[in-house]
């Protein structure tokens, strides 16, 4: 029954970080908009960027406080439910967590309180600051956050001390992980794509209610060049890069993304597919023939190793899951760049507000790169199973040895229920905030 | 470097209890203080902006715990797995109270959020204090079984423990009394109106009360773990913060009688650091005593990281902490004097 236990313990952890993220990646794209709009309104004293950032910094403080209680659990978790990996890797990993503590968050809740009430206390000038204050300090926040993750996807700057457990080594490398950077680079390009789809999305809608339309035209018009620009990047440079650093050094999380068992020169990509893992084939599939070697190595004649290259036992352990969160990231990746390319071209030819299907699909466009932030992340953590750490420590020897599977049950219930509410209650409150900005208030004002 | 970490934690730990202890005891007081809607916003109002800041000093001080002492954490979060969850649950209650009941502009809404918000104060002093309470009886540890407390047992501190005992039970108690009389303190500093005249009032005797039951809780602890006071007798740290204490407690006493709200105010926040500070000196090396046997106990020296990990977190904590006062003293000097209304919720109300 050991076993059944490891199974809650990473259930309760994927469920509490899944959920918590779906409320950073926003808050973290929208802050540079709140930090554009409120500095234009202060250089130019024009009121639309004034009303804009009024508007989205009631959004974004309603995000951010949920993104932040539900992000308390998250550090604790790693004490109560991953207890024998805390006690293995603690020298290590609690250093960035404790950075994540002393530098950013201390840095953004100084700030959100003044930045979300506080706009007649604190006048233009230092409320500009105070935006400026959370914005950095939230990507901060992630920076320390995406290292210690990158630590576990790509051990680096640790030792093994005389006890048989982790010590740090080299706090440089251990901060300047090259997997870090390149995580950061992609995970921030991604996080402003969910602020972007977000704040287009709003345009979309007033703009196709008739209320509020100079609101709307600035949203879309904004949404839509970032959004662009953003998708754009998280696919090339940053999200080609990172494929080559899995390729180097996580051969085997590459071949389960691409459902690739066998290997082999001129590696192809797959489009779609099922993996069928019993009897290591890929049932079904569409392939572009030397497409992986390229995107892998840069040259299409280069072996790309399959699985059935790799003892079984560092397989992932969810090859199918994995394979499918991949080409979710991916499928929609390529989309988002597809559609804000159709926009942004309607919008240089005067045509994106007249084209109402376009407008439509904007509008009903936001939640995917909530969507495919999380199967990017599921392909990150599913691919570096079954370590907890990568070649040094295995997710089934980290878990709390003392709590049991059935406490874990429990708090995993108690979870959803809180979060179902949880959310319930945010997309109420966002809700008001959004046909209160299409009012008449907001357009006089 | 042990000794610098452990005190660097308890640093932390401390000013989390000082200083949310304030927001604690004031949204403790949400019914008591202030007996209308309009009356409850001033009180938010009061805790003001900065009240995520405050509550940043447990989570920094959870990350300095698992960067320092790792072996703690893993030892001693998931014994209190079932506690820990309530706790953070109700962190989530109180968070989400204090920043949603001043968005909409209805009655119910906001006794709704009133009655969360002063529910989930009340819960977390007392199972902060029952924390406070377990690390002073101590824990079954021995090597060979990973430790599991149960919520309680027979109530007794001795053979089968729970986490909740007489012991840890009255400590709850007082750690609540003595927040409210802190949260009292920080209202009668803050805000205006009707709110700081009871708070006044609320000061004058809930210190009393808060010293007559710290002397309780002082002779039960010489009777559940008597290595407290020995330790104390013999550490030069200890008188220092214990006279601190005291000096925090005459002004407690005199601050309120004389119309002194900042006097008060200071001494209350003096008091609670060195009754802490001089609790931390005299169990120290020991963080998670064992109640089976001494050598069991897991210590600032058998349950810390490698030395090479603390020498690394001494050069940058040391930035970071400076800088995070900084940020503070940014936001703060905006929200100098007394609360205004307008402060907290986007509606009129």
């Amino acid at each position: 029954m050991t076993d059944d236990a490891a199974f809650w313990h990473r259930i309760q952890f994927a469920f509490t970080i899944v959920y918590h993220y779906l409320f950073p990646q926003l808050t973290m794209g929208l802050a540079w908009f709140l930090v554009a709009w409120k500095w234009l309104h202060l250089r130019t004293g024009e009121a639309r960027y004034g009303k804009a950032a009024q508007l989205w910094t009631r959004i974004f403080g309603i995000t951010f406080a949920v993104g932040v209680v539900t992000g308390i659990p998250m550090e604790f978790q790693f004490g109560t439910n991953w207890a024998s990996f805390s006690k293995y890797a603690g020298g290590v990993i609690g250093q960035s967590l404790a950075m994540e503590g002393m530098f950013s968050f201390f840095f953004e809740s100084a700030f959100i309180g003044a930045l979300v009430f506080g706009e007649k206390r604190l006048g233009p000038r230092s409320h500009f600051l105070a935006a400026l204050g959370v914005a950095l300090g939230s990507w901060l926040s992630g920076y320390f956050i995406l290292v210690t993750n990158a630590f576990m996807q790509s051990p680096r700057g640790h030792a093994l001390a005389a006890d048989g457990l982790l010590r740090l080594s080299s706090l440089s490398d251990f901060l300047l992980n090259p997997w870090a950077l390149l995580e950061f680079c992609h995970n921030q390009c991604a996080a402003l794509v969910t602020g972007s789809f977000a704040v287009a999305s709003l345009g979309a809608f007033y703009v196709l209610r008739g209320e509020n339309g100079k609101q709307g035209r600035l949203f879309l018009k904004w949404g839509a060049a970032v959004g662009l620009a953003a998708s754009m990047i998280v696919a090339f440079p940053t999200g080609d890069a990172q494929a080559k650093l899995v390729a180097r050094l996580q051969p085997q999380a590459l071949a389960a993304m691409e459902g690739r068992f066998q290997s082999g020169p001129m590696a192809e990509i797959t489009l779609i597919g099922q993996p069928n893992v019993e009897k290591r084939q890929l049932d079904n599939p569409i392939r572009v023939p030397g497409m992986l070697s390229f995107l892998a190595f840069g040259t299409f004649h280069r072996n790309v190793p399959g699985l059935g290259a790799f003892p079984e036992d560092t397989w992932p352990t969810n090859i199918e899951l994995l394979y499918y969160s991949f080409h979710v990231m991916a499928g929609l990746g390529t989309l988002f760049i597809l559609l804000m390319a159709l926009a942004n071209l309607q919008q240089i030819r005067g045509r994106l507000e007249s084209s109402r299907r376009l407008l439509w699909i904007l509008m009903l466009a936001f939640p995917f790169p909530f969507i495919a932030n999380t199967a990017g992340w599921m392909t990150a953590e599913l691919g570096r199973q079954p370590w907890l750490i990568y070649g040094l420590f295995r997710t089934r020897d980290g878990y709390s040895a003392a709590v049991s599977s059935g406490s874990t049950q429990f708090t995993l219930i108690g979870f959803a229920g809180l979060y179902f509410v949880l959310g319930l209650l945010y997309l109420f409150l966002v809700g008001r905030e959004v046909l209160r900005g299409a009012g008449p208030a907001m357009e006089n004002a | 470097m042990v000794e610098l970490w452990f005190a660097i934690l308890c640093l932390m730990f401390t000013l989390f209890v000082v200083l949310a202890g304030w927001d604690f005891g004031a949204g403790a007081l949400h019914f008591v203080a202030a007996r209308n809607q309009a009356e409850r916003r001033t009180l938010m109002a009061a805790i003001g902006p900065l009240w995520t800041w405050n509550e940043v000093w447990l989570v920094a001080g959870g990350g300095v715990l698992f960067a320092a002492f790792p072996r703690v954490l893993s030892i001693a979060f998931p014994a209190y797995y079932l506690a820990l969850f309530l706790v953070l649950w109700t962190l989530i209650l109180r968070g989400i109270a204090l920043e949603v009941r001043g968005l909409i502009d209805s009655g119910l809404w906001r006794a709704f959020w009133d009655v969360m918000f002063a529910a989930a104060n009340i819960s977390l002093a007392i199972l902060f204090g029952a924390a406070i309470g377990n690390v002073i009886r101590g824990m079954p540890l021995r090597p060979d079984a990973p430790l599991s407390l149960p919520l309680f047992t027979d109530f007794g501190v001795h053979g089968m423990l729970g986490i909740l005992d007489w012991y840890t039970v009255s400590v709850a108690v007082f750690t609540l009394v003595c927040l409210c009389a802190h949260g009292a303190s920080y209202l009668a500093l803050k805000a205006e109106g009707e709110v700081y005249r009871r708070a006044t009032l609320l000061t004058k005797w809930l210190w009393p009360v808060t010293i007559f039951l710290l002397l309780v809780v002082s002779v039960e602890t010489f009777y559940v773990r008597p290595g407290l006071f020995s330790g104390m007798a013999e550490r030069p740290t200890a008188w220092i913060a214990l006279v601190l204490a005291a000096g925090g407690l005459a002004a407690v006493i005199t601050g309120p009688r004389s119309g002194a709200d900042r006097r008060t105010f200071l001494g209350g926040c003096v008091f609670i650091a060195g009754l802490l500070g001089s609790a931390a000196a005299s169990l120290f090396p020991e963080i998670l005593y064992s109640t089976v046997s001494g050598e069991y106990s897991i210590t600032a020296y058998n349950g810390s990281s490698d030395a090479s990990s603390l020498r690394a977190a001494t050069y940058w904590w040391p930035v970071a902490f400076v800088l995070s006062f900084a940020y503070f003293a940014f936001v703060a000097k905006h929200y100098r004097g007394r609360a205004r209304t307008a402060d907290y919720g986007h509606d009129p109300q």
